[in-house]
């Protein structure tokens, strides 16, 4: 009787591909009535189609690595969100300020964008395109200005417990459903998912619900404007990013962290330790979890499998 | 061996048609022809059947009144099953339940139950599932949990069974195979299929029958049949069935304006298969996954040369001589057509003797006689105590384990609940099984009031 080996052994890790005994199908029939009993099991040809882990690639911690950063970098946005939230509702922080700042960011954003485009030799913006962005960015900027009142008041009957709790559920959907992913691949360029959608709309939300406990409209005005900087255009950026090299990524990583960190140190100092091992668990320890993980590995396939079908491109 | 009564339980009989249902009704059927009495449970069909019907020959059909969730299976709630079941296998002085398809809830339930009141379990497993999905990865536990205290299972093919044995877990503590899993084949009434008498014809005409689906592999029939069209023009494809790849067919052919080559009839019924069948000389199978393939078989059957995707038990089903094989690519299922119809071409295949040489591979009684062996193993083996029972399921895993064991003392309890409440005592049994000579006396005696 052959045996068959369901432990996940570290075996399995040093040979990917176990192919059982090469067996021939001369045993398996069904059109003649067997010699042996029903429940007689031929050794050879048992399992002999089953392989394991065939299409089996172990990751490299520093590829992991560098795939994380994404994910960190968009960790730290969540953070620096979030303190430059506490400083507006504590009064430390001018409204007008952030604006400012929101603005040179969204500049320099763009700046960096085109720039990347000319890297990429993709086919240039025309003068046509680059007057709609800035005519829809001046839209933006002067809708969310008048809003703003609204929005101050939106939620401002709610209670502040719920409001903590719901903008921490849907800043967390934020981070689970956000797209990570590189703008361009081996395949060429890809289109973002669908779950970036609502994973921009969740970030967004949240802010607007924050919004309500700030004390006047400017500092509403300014916070709306940062959220859809930090939660919507920042993201694709970051998308357009993944195609630079490594080091440029780390280093504007390393960057986006230490700003969420510093900035919330004098806010917090247990909480300032409290993202800086997030942070680094998420690119450091999570990729080695990942990598160690892997030994555990076991994909059986087999003639049972649903087939793919291969057709010729016409 | 000597009769016994057995309960076949599934969820999928007869009205629905299809292979399990097929399977079931014609073991039951052979089973009752060698002595033994047989009664099949499964749940209601909208909008009136439920209780208890008789089928030809004198199968009883227990339809309990549970609502199927999707594609006819119930949804599996371990207990509600539970009153009817003991109440039905007290009854009929059940000896062995028979559970199928293992996607069957009630199938499951029915193994789970049995052994409260000392019956013994046999189940037989008819289709291949992958490990990868969510899905998969669900059901396969269940089936795990199902079988560890299953006396039997038995398998459709060998594929099947190597399959079954990796999803339901099916070894021993060394590591070895458990010594009682069966293959034990499917198998068709010749005398439907019978070929029709040659006619000579240039026109080659493949026929294919099947479920218009991706896992059928219409994309390989909507890649390959103009590609062939275009080779031979003596060549027609006739397609029959319906799904969701019927509008790319259509699409197909619309825009290659095949629609004198390719003709497609839609749904048919399952009486209208031969007459479909016998229209054609080879039949293509394109199917990315098939346990058993009895559409090849029954093909096959009426003298058709089979061209197939080399797919999970097709395989097995037939020698060398009557099928040709392709990988799932459109270029190797087109050279394998193209040698099929050079043999239909040549008259290198004999319909009728391939009819003849079906007849002695596959046999219903056979089958039925190969599943009395299993069933007599079964009987005449030791039954396992509730501590081993218990012991065993606790051995599925840290957190299957402890589920199945809530689940298994939960039942007993339920069990003892029910002995308490509907006591045996009060409980009718049954003392009269079919008579058939009665019944044809009965029938004569009334035609003859009618004639007076």
């Amino acid at each position: 009787m052959p045996s068959v080996n369901f432990s996940n052994s570290r075996r399995q890790f040093k040979l990917p591909v176990i192919r059982m005994s090469s067996g021939n199908y001369h045993d398996k029939i069904l059109w003649k009535r067997p010699q042996h009993s029903d429940s007689f099991i031929s050794p050879g040809s048992f399992l002999s189609s089953l392989r394991k882990n065939p299409n089996f690639r172990p990751y490299t911690y520093w590829h992991l690595v560098s795939l994380s950063l994404s994910v960190t970098q968009h960790l730290a946005m969540i953070f620096i969100f979030i303190s430059v939230f506490v400083r507006l509702k504590e009064r430390t922080l001018d409204p007008r300020l952030l604006v400012w700042i929101a603005s040179t960011c969204f500049i320099l954003g763009y700046v960096t964008w085109q720039v990347l485009d000319c890297l990429c030799k993709r086919p240039r913006q025309g003068h046509a395109d680059r007057a709609k962005n800035v005519k829809s960015s001046i839209l933006i900027f002067l809708s969310l200005m008048s809003l703003s009142p609204v929005l101050r008041t939106l939620t401002a009957a709610t209670s502040s417990d719920s409001i903590w709790a719901l903008s921490a559920s849907l800043f967390m959907l934020n981070a689970v459903l956000a797209d990570y992913s590189s703008s361009v691949t081996l395949y060429g360029p890809v289109n973002e998912r669908l779950t970036s959608v609502l994973s921009m709309n969740a970030a967004i939300s949240s802010s607007v619900v924050l919004a309500s406990r700030l004390p006047d409209d400017p500092a509403v005005f300014a916070l709306i404007l940062f959220s859809v900087q930090a939660f919507a255009l920042f993201p694709i950026l970051r998308r357009r990013l993944q195609t630079c090299t490594v080091v440029f990524r780390a280093v504007f990583t390393w960057c986006l962290s230490l700003a969420a960190i510093i900035l919330t140190m004098p806010l917090s100092q247990s909480v300032a330790w409290l993202y800086t091992v997030v942070l680094s668990f998420v690119s450091l320890v999570a990729p080695a979890v990942l990598v160690w993980a892997q030994k555990y590995k076991n994909e059986i396939r087999g003639s049972w499998d649903v087939a793919v079908p291969r057709v010729n491109e016409s | 061996m000597e009769p016994i009564s057995i309960a076949m339980i599934t969820d999928f009989f007869h009205p629905n048609v299809g292979g399990v249902e097929n399977h079931v009704y014609m073991l039951s059927a052979n089973l009752i022809k060698r002595g033994h009495k047989v009664i099949v449970i499964t749940h209601s069909h909208a909008p009136d059947r439920v209780g208890i019907r008789w089928l030809f020959p004198s199968l009883k059909v227990y339809y309990l009144p549970f609502v199927p969730i999707a594609s006819s299976a119930t949804l599996p709630n371990f207990f509600t099953f539970l009153p009817y079941l003991r109440t039905i296998l007290i009854r009929e002085h059940i000896h062995l339940i028979h559970a199928h398809a293992s996607l069957s809830s009630l199938g499951h339930e029915g193994i789970l139950h049995s052994h409260l009141l000392g019956i013994r379990t046999v189940f037989t497993d008819h289709s291949l599932f992958g490990f990868e999905d969510a899905a998969s990865i669900l059901t396969n536990k269940l089936l795990a949990g199902t079988l560890r205290n299953a006396d039997a299972v038995i398998c459709v093919s060998h594929t099947g069974r190597e399959n079954t044995v990796l999803r339901g877990e099916l070894v021993d503590e060394s590591g070895r195979v458990r010594e009682n899993v069966y293959v034990i084949p499917n198998a068709l009434v010749p005398e439907h299929f019978r070929p029709d008498p040659p006619k000579s014809s240039d026109t080659v005409t493949i026929v294919v029958v099947s479920r218009l689906a991706y896992r059928k592999g219409i994309d390989l029939l909507i890649a390959t049949a103009p590609r062939i069209c275009n080779a031979f023009p003596n060549v027609r494809f006739v397609v029959g069935g319906d799904g969701p790849k019927l509008i790319d067919l259509l699409q197909m052919r619309e825009e290659l304006n095949l629609q004198d080559r390719i003709k497609l009839l839609g749904s048919i019924r399952p009486n209208d298969v031969r007459s479909v069948l016998t229209q054609g000389a080879i039949f293509l199978n394109t199917s990315l996954t098939e346990s058993f393939g009895i559409a090849i078989l029954e093909a096959a059957c009426a003298g058709l040369y089979v061209v197939s995707t080399r797919v999970g038990g097709v395989p097995e089903i037939l020698p060398d001589d009557m099928i040709s094989f392709a990988e799932p690519e459109e270029d190797d299922v087109f050279r394998a057509i193209s040698e099929a119809i050079d043999i239909i071409s040549s008259g290198r295949h004999d319909p009728l003797r391939a009819h003849e040489k079906i007849k002695t591979f596959y046999d219903w009684a056979q089958v039925a006689e190969r599943t009395e062996v299993v069933y007599d193993t079964v009987v005449k083996s030791r039954q396992m105590e509730l501590c081993e029972r218990m012991k065993r399921t606790m051995g599925l895993g840290p957190f299957a384990g402890p589920i199945y064991l809530i689940i298994l003392v939960v039942d007993c309890l339920f069990f003892l609940f029910l002995e308490w409440w509907i006591p045996r005592d009060d409980m009718d049994f049954v003392v009269n099984h079919w008579d058939h000579d009665r019944f044809v006396q009965c029938v004569e005696q009334e035609q003859g009031n009618n004639i007076r």
